[in-house]
């Protein structure tokens, strides 16, 4: 039975019908563009000063630029207004990236070092939106439990063939229960055109994805053929690894050239390759501990490996909104689990108290160890761990500590390195850092670091060695080049008669020892002197920055930590998600967003999550303010109490708005 | 009952008396509360324009009262073991507390043999070369059954890719995730097996754990064979279903317990809940394999939806390496949950989970490790895609594999100091140390007869059987390392099975296993079988 008030039939029609290009102030052509380029040089000769290239994401002028990574070459029109930089650069600066996966940004301006300021405060306060968005949101759900209810009671009774497949049928209990589908059935169907919609290509600044329609309310959707580009301000893509060409893409080729696709086996029975040795030396090195194990699924890692720490008469304390795969994991293991409140440490202290003091359960026997679980950067609301404070309970209270790094680790700190990096404190003061391999290196799998003891425990006991396939030579070889070009690679020079060789730098952070490095892995310039990595970093906390506070100045309520490259921004009214999301990707220039509800985030507080990347330029973060700007307004998400900014104001000062400290 | 009313309405008299009297006295106090009048006004004026929110009024009153109420009695649960101690105390006993190391040290014995892992230097392929060995060696341990690690066809088609796509995908599924050669290879591998729908995991190890989960819950019932592997035992963990077992590979004692679940069902007068047969079709422990004919008819039969593990067998048995259910000749949508291994099978990664489209579609939503994981890498896909590709062209490849499984038990199996469990077909081996005096002849196991035979029934509610077999774990692992290196010193690299010894359900016996790979050459197949033999002669021989 379709709804009447269902948003959606065939959305890319109707209201949500893409706007014509005819308007676009962009530049529609190469011809225009070269124009442009020309005009730009004429400026900088004008102010008197040779244009400046920049160090890091150009090559040496000696690049012709109708090479086929130049931006000339780039395929087709620029009618959404992604495909040319808005900023055209001088003919000097020749960028070695192409602008639709890695955006050009010569602005040396529009950088930042991630780095905890000592005094910034951790948590900010949450502010609550007016009453009556409480209000009408709680009762949009009610609305839309009661409705489904009613359609379900009725359905039953009328239409009884749709729902034969939520009753017993011939001996046969339901797959599913009708129960258990409610919400998926009800709610979630509703806003169906804003998940897993099929893209193609890569995952970067922009990214390209399939239109779809739909002739029954969602609940079959058909590809219509045609495909749209859009900005991607939602993958994990923080230092904009995704890339087709480049470096790391260089290496994964020549890699697939010699090892082929897959090492056949698990890691104990087999499966290890020489590759596979080299990157967990290069992960502990990068993490700053003493071994790391590698695994070849991000959610394995922890779902494998936390069941080999702990299991009966332990306790595992476990941040209320950590990832389900170490929730799955903790299942495993059998150990007794206590949650505190997300990111409260006066909550955590409680907990701990108690449980020490209590035991375990019954018997009031001491407990056999205490792991605390808690992630780096939370991802669905942006907020850091506040690891300063969780260090000094675990001084006090002797319990292990657990960090989750999927995504910290190379989205934060002055050296990519993660939480640990971004406070300054010594990774080793962490019993285990977790991360994977999926988000800022843009790769697949994860890692588990320790000391080497431990490590080996895990190797021995974790799922993982003894039964899951290893991870692939390709994979590791994206791993092995993007970490080497966020650390820099150490060469020893010449050796010279007579005088030892050189040790290698062992120091933290430090860049990676080429000893630690395939010998065929012939890494470009700026990859191997590190400068390539610092941009990128660089580039990622500047925009975060500018994002976050740019929607605060907006008056939008947002969450998390300025600078994590996480920005949620609050939304509460189920209505208004699938709005959002058709309003931003039906733009001339389309952006496409992730929208987040119930069950991920409690019931109230549905958001869209932005997930900012290095890839972007400033005028990227541009062009999503000013989305959000007119969104805003459209749909009375603006209720952030304080000082508001026009959006103009924002896009000028925004390098002041980024290094304004708070 | 006519003739009760008065008396009962007299009864209840003074209950009315005293209730319109209260509610009296409610109203004045009521109106006694500042602002109440207003209350009151928009109460009545709602109602009067709008029934219907008034209704959703109490409708949200209702419900806050009763969020409200379950956290209460929540919190009352843990309270009765609650021993209340002062601030000092807790300060003490803090200080007090010791907490075991994080991590054992390794032992010896584990540091041995993590020492002795083989690092493979350079690609996988028939002969690779090992780190620390001079010549390069014949494979009889990687997961390249059908050959297509090393083919060219599929390297080019995955370095095409990685320039269109770049390697990681950077989301999971939900969220862009999802690359159009994702969708490609799920329908591929659909069409090949022949059923409506697939779905992709990114590992193999995290696909049946997510399928059993996705689907079996609280009080659901999964009998599951008790010699199913560890990623199953992960899945019917996390499930918190109930289990019944049944004895390892036993047609009869699956169906002696399918009969017993129904009929505690209805002694119990329980209500219909989901009933599940997990089983693998080659056993990843012992390589044997399963009646799947015998099992889709008692599934049938008895009302029981079938979870099969196919994680060896698919891409290894059947004329195209389509699995069990092309072997058999049994329509795949028979099976309602068919598991494979993208990685073993089509020497690529990850996992996948075959059935109509209500299952698939399901799990999109609900398979734990489908939604919280990152979609695979794009070219992983496709290599998979040509994999199948080259499976669908190529028969020879399956036949030379049958040919070389053959030759190599033909050889083994008739070495006097090993048992060989697995099936003759498997294209994995498992070798145990034979220690009960055999007869003289052959030791040549019938197919059919892999199955165990039982005297007895074993108890269903355990995962041990009746008579569970007797051995001495560290000895026989010592000795299989034996033959493990002495092949190795003869040029041929064998592993035995790595087990995760005390956190398996049942303790695998130790075994060596060997995979055999179209790859190889007949000849040299039969090279290693000899080697095999003769070390296991030398090593085992001996100790006799
Ligand atoms: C905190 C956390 N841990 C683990 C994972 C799983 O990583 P992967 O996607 O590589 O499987 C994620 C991914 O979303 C995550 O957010």
């Amino acid at each position: 039975m379709p709804s009447p008030i269902a948003l959606n039939l065939s959305p890319t029609r109707s209201m949500f019908k893409r706007r014509s290009s005819s308007s676009l102030a962009a530049l529609a052509s190469a011809k225009s563009y070269l124009a442009a380029v020309s005009e730009a040089d004429a400026r900088a000769r004008a102010h008197g000063a040779t244009p400046t290239s920049t160090p890091a994401l150009s090559l040496s002028s000696s690049v012709t630029t109708n090479s086929e990574d130049s931006v000339l070459a780039e395929e087709d029109d620029n009618r959404d207004g992604l495909a040319l930089p808005i900023v055209p650069p001088t003919s000097e600066q020749v960028f070695n990236t192409s602008h639709l996966e890695f955006g050009h940004s010569a602005n040396q301006r529009h950088r930042y070092k991630s780095q905890y300021v000592p005094g910034a405060a951790l948590t900010h306060d949450e502010v609550d939106p007016p009453y009556y968005v409480l209000i009408t949101t709680y009762l949009s759900y009610i609305f839309l439990i009661v409705l489904g209810h009613v359609r379900d009671f009725l359905g039953k009774r009328l239409n009884p063939g749709k729902y034969r497949h939520l009753m017993p049928a011939n001996g046969y209990a339901p797959l599913n229960s009708d129960f258990d589908s409610f919400y998926t059935r009800r709610l979630k169907t509703r806003l169906d055109d804003c998940f897993s919609v099929p893209v193609t290509g890569v995952p970067g600044r922009t990214i390209i994805t399939f239109d779809r329609e739909t002739n029954d309310y969602n609940l079959t959707m058909k590809m219509t053929g045609e495909k749209t580009r859009g900005l991607n301000i939602s993958s994990y893509n923080y230092l904009g690894f995704a890339q087709a060409r480049g470096g790391c893409a260089d290496a994964v080729e020549e890699c697939l050239r010699r090892y082929g696709i897959s090492t056949c086996g698990g890691r104990l029975e087999g499966g290890t390759s020489d590759l596979h040795v080299m990157a967990e030396a290069l992960v502990a090195r990068f993490v700053g501990q003493e071994d790391a194990l590698i695994s070849s699924m991000g959610f394995a890692t922890n779902s494998t490996i936390i069941p080999a720490l702990v299991n009966k008469g332990c306790l595992v304390i476990s941040d209320e909104l950590n990832h389900a795969s170490i929730r799955f994991g903790v299942r495993l293991s059998s150990a007794s689990v206590r949650m505190f409140k997300h990111n409260d440490m006066k909550d955590l202290e409680s907990v701990l108290r108690e449980a020490i003091s209590q035991g375990q359960p019954k018997t009031h026997r001491p407990w056999k160890k205490i792991l605390l679980i808690v992630e780096g950067l939370y991802s669905m609301e942006g907020t850091l761990v506040n690891l300063p404070a969780i260090l000094e309970l675990k001084r006090k209270y002797k319990f292990y500590l657990f960090i989750d790094e999927a995504h910290s680790i190379g989205a934060l700190g002055p050296n990519g390195r993660g939480v640990v990096d971004y406070f300054g404190i010594n990774p080793r003061s962490v019993d285990i850092l977790m991360g994977t391999f999926t988000k800022s290196f843009g790769a697949a799998g994860g890692y588990i670091s320790g000391n080497k003891a431990l490590i080996d425990r895990l190797r021995v006991a974790g799922h993982g060695g003894t039964y899951a396939e290893s991870i692939t030579p390709a994979v590791v070889s994206q791993i092995l080049s993007s970490m080497a070009s966020i650390m820099g690679v150490w060469t020893p020079p010449p050796v010279q008669k007579g005088l030892p060789s050189p040790a290698e730098p062992v120091q933290h952070p430090g860049p990676a020892p080429v000893s630690m490095l395939p010998p065929w892995m012939d890494l470009p310039l700026v990859q191997r002197d590190g400068s390539e990595g610092r941009e990128r970093l660089r580039r990622l906390a500047f925009n975060s920055r500018y994002l976050a506070r740019g929607l605060m100045k907006l008056g939008f309520i947002t969450y998390g930590h300025v600078d994590s490259p996480i920005v949620p921004l609050l939304l509460f009214n189920p209505g208004k998600m699938a709005v959002f999301h058709r309003m931003m990707r039906t733009r001339r220039t389309p952006i496409y967003v992730v929208v987040v509800s119930y069950p991920a985030t409690p019931l109230v507080t549905s958001r869209v999550r932005f997930c900012v990347s290095a890839s972007h330029t400033k005028e990227d973060i541009d062009t999503v303010l000013r989305a959000c700007d007119e969104i805003g307004d459209a749909l009375d998400l603006k209720h952030l109490p304080g000082e508001r900014w026009p959006i103009q104001r924002i896009v000028d000062s925004a390098v002041e708005l980024v290094n304004m400290q708070d | 009952m006519e003739s009760s009313y008065p008396a009962a309405a007299r009864t209840l008299e003074p209950v009315f008396a005293f209730m319109s009297s209260s509610l009296a006295q409610l109203e004045t106090t009521f109106y006694k509360i500042p602002g109440s009048h207003v209350a009151a006004r928009y109460v009545k004026s709602s109602h009067q324009n709008d029934p219907g929110r008034t209704v959703v009024e109490v409708l949200i009153f209702v419900f806050l009262i009763f969020t409200i109420l379950q956290q209460r009695t929540r919190a009352g649960d843990d309270e009765r073991h609650f021993i209340k101690y002062s601030d000092e105390e807790i300060d003490e006993s803090v200080d007090d507390w010791t907490p075991e190391p994080l991590g054992a040290p390794l032992d010896d014995v584990e540091t041995a043999d993590l020492a002795a892992v083989p690092v493979i230097v350079g690609p996988i392929g028939p002969k690779p070369r090992l780190l620390n060995s001079s010549k390069p060696v014949i494979n009889m341990v990687s997961y390249n059954f059908t050959g297509l690690a090393g083919n060219e066809l599929i390297r080019d088609r995955a370095i095409e890719t990685l320039r269109k796509y770049g390697l990681g995908s950077c989301g999971p599924p939900g969220f862009y995730g999802t690359i159009d050669v994702h969708m490609e290879l799920e329908r591929n591998l659909a069409d090949f097996l022949g059923t409506e729908s697939v779905i992709l995991y990114s590992q193999s190890f995290s696909t049946i754990p997510s399928v059993i989960s996705a689907f079996a819950k609280r009080h659901d019932i999964i009998v599951a064979d008790r010699g199913v592997n560890f990623a199953i035992q992960k899945g019917l963990q996390i499930s918190r279903s109930t289990i019944r077992w049944f004895d390892h590979n036993d047609p009869r004692s699956l169906e002696d317990v399918l009969i017993a679940v129904e009929k505690e069902r209805k002694k119990r007068r329980a209500p219909l809940t989901r009933r599940f047969i997990v089983t693998e079709g080659i056993f990843e422990k012992d390589g044997s394999m399963a009646d799947l004919p015998r099992i889709i008819e008692l599934k049938n039969k008895y009302k029981f939806r079938l979870i099969l593990d196919e994680s060896i067998s698919f891409g290894t048995v059947g004329r195209t390496g389509r699995g069990l259910t092309e072997l058999y000749n049994v329509p795949a949508s028979e099976v309602d949950m068919l598991v494979g291994s993208v990685a073993n099978g089509l020497n690529s990664a990850g996992g996948f989970c075959a059935g109509a489209r209500a299952v698939t579609e399901h799990q999109r939503i609900n398979g734990t490790s489908f939604v919280f994981s990152a979609a695979g890498p794009a070219l992983l896909a496709v290599a998979a895609s040509e994999g199948i590709n080259i499976l669908c062209n190529t028969p020879s490849l399956l036949s030379t594999l049958r040919g070389n499984i053959a030759a190599v038990r033909a050889i083994l199996d008739r070495v006097d100091v090993l048992d060989i469990p697995s099936h003759p077909a498997s294209p994995i081996i498992h070798l145990h140390v034979r220690t009960t005096p055999t007869p003289t002849t052959n030791g040549l196991l019938d197919p059919s007869s892999a199955a165990t035979i039982s005297t007895g029934k074993s108890n269903p509610l355990s995962v041990h059987p009746r008579e569970p077999p007797t051995f001495d774990i560290a000895r026989e692992e010592r000795l299989l390392q034996e033959l493990v290196d002495e092949c190795l010193a003869q040029g041929v690299w064998i592993t035995r099975a790595k087990r995760l010894r005390g956190q398996e359900l049942v303790e695998a016996r130790p075994s060596v296993r060997l995979a055999v790979s179209a790859a190889l050459s007949r000849k040299d197949c039969e090279r290693a079988a000899q080697v095999v033999r003769a070390a296991a002669g030398k090593v085992l021989g001996r100790r006799r």
